[in-house]
């Protein structure tokens, strides 16, 4: 609270179901991936993060580690954590398209919607200009 | 390391017996989310490990000492929120009634005391019985927090507050939680709230603990299973974990069980269900289905 730097850009949601520093790591990844964080970026300090995001410092300080696991991330003692510098934003890509293609399979496969029927539905929304403006295919 | 730990606690208001046997364990440095329904014995908890409440049996450990023997102790070192929003000293205003609660406490921060009255929008130079609830509340938190305790014990800390200001007392909880290894055990029947801030999490009913797990293996062992099923299924007895939770459509059964979810999935399957989705439940979910299956409708808990 005291003397906080600006906001993050870092959102998580209480009703989505990953874990919540499952989604701080994926909201890392996106950041990466949009240019908004690049490698050597420091991350926000996990205090600060915790109160802007209303949740425990032990889940923001876990998705952090995790991070460093995967060697997306490093840490400096008493310094903080930071973007790895050899952070591969093609591979993040690949990474978060896989996670937003299971949710879809796994809604679809709720639904009793088969592979086939998802894929095909994608293409015709896609086909209906129903990117929001400004997005662009990579 | 365990910050509060009770063993076998019992506690009775004649013939009611509001704490049978409470075994409880925070760890430190987190925040551990205690739910129950009303008249669960949150607040009795609460009372009994600040000392306010002495124990019929059972032994009582916060930061290592006994709370009704080490009172001066243990309440120097304890922010306290309590359940009632009644503040002592009517005929004061808001910052008297601060300035005269810094008094005994040594430790008291008059920096962090001003942010935290700036930010719960404290009217300071407003009588104490002139206050709305949500205000009182403000002054309480105050006086919970402005003292650095290393151990917090807060009783519906957001009852009565708006919606702004709930927020931003979940915001000062998660940063006090972050400046240097405090530890929070906080009560509520407001489970939303505090799904996002649960390390740990105790699930009271009727005077036990039912539940208490950190909150990813929470998250492991109580999930939600849906399978089609054969019309005419003979259900099998074992399901290689405890229900919780069964509801049934034309075509459909779905199962809260507590296990291992590749153990809970192969039962199944071997049983000739088909199973579509098996997926993690929120806090307020897995705090709902495990009350009112202890409500006695399912059996007894």
């Amino acid at each position: 609270m005291e003397g906080r730097s600006r906001e993050s850009l870092i959102r998580v949601r209480s009703e989505d179901p990953r874990p919540i520093y499952v989604q701080i790591m994926d909201e890392v990844r996106r950041g990466v991936v949009l240019g908004a964080l690049r490698p050597d970026d420091p991350l926000p300090s996990v205090r600060d993060l915790a109160a802007e995001l209303r949740v425990s410092p032990n889940t923001v300080a876990q998705a952090y580690r995790e991070l460093e696991r995967s060697g997306e991330a490093y840490t400096r003692r008493g310094v903080g954590t930071f973007v790895a510098s050899g952070v591969d934003p093609g591979r993040l890509r690949e990474s978060l398209a896989r996670g937003i293609a299971e949710q879809a399979l796994r809604e679809a496969y709720r639904s009793g919607v088969g592979v086939d029927h998802l894929l095909a539905e994608i293409r015709r929304a896609a086909g209906q200009d129903a990117r929001p403006e400004g997005a662009s295919t990579p | 390391m365990t910050a509060v730990r009770t063993e076998g606690l019992v506690r009775r208001f004649g013939d009611r017996v509001a704490l049978r046997g409470l075994d409880l364990r925070v760890p430190a440095g987190g925040i551990y989310v205690l739910i129950g329904r009303n008249g669960a014995g949150k607040t009795t908890t609460l009372n009994v490990l600040l000392g306010l409440l002495r124990p019929d049996a059972g032994a009582v450990s916060v930061l290592g000492a006994e709370p009704w023997t080490r009172a001066a102790r243990v309440r120097a070192r304890v922010g306290y929120l309590p359940e009632s929003s009644a503040l002592g000293y009517p005929w004061m205003t808001a910052r008297q009634a601060l300035a005269f609660h810094a008094t005994y406490h040594p430790a008291w921060d008059q920096g962090y005391e001003h942010s935290l009255v700036e930010a719960l929008e404290v009217p300071v130079e407003v009588r104490l019985d002139q206050l709305s609830k949500g205000q009182a509340r403000g002054v309480q938190l105050v006086m919970a927090l402005a003292h650095r305790p290393p151990l917090l014990l807060l009783d519906e800390p957001t009852d009565g507050l708006d919606p702004v200001l709930r927020d931003r007392a979940l915001e000062i909880l998660a940063d006090f939680a972050g400046s240097g290894g405090a530890t929070l055990l906080l009560s509520t029947h407001l489970v939303h709230e505090a799904e996002r801030l649960a390390d740990h999490v105790g699930i009271l009913g009727r005077g036990e603990l039912v539940v208490q797990h950190s909150r990813a293996e929470l998250r492991e062992r109580l999930r939600s299973y849906r399978a089609r099923v054969p019309e005419g299924w003979p259900e099998p007895a074992e399901l290689g974990g405890r229900v919780w939770a069964r509801s049934r459509s034309t075509a459909e059964i779905e199962w809260r069980v507590w296990g291992d979810s590749d153990h809970v999935v192969a039962e199944l399957s071997a049983a000739g269900a088909t199973v579509r989705e098996v997926s993690d439940l929120s806090l307020e979910e897995a705090a709902r289905t495990i009350l009112s299956a202890q409500g006695g409708r399912n059996g007894d808990g």
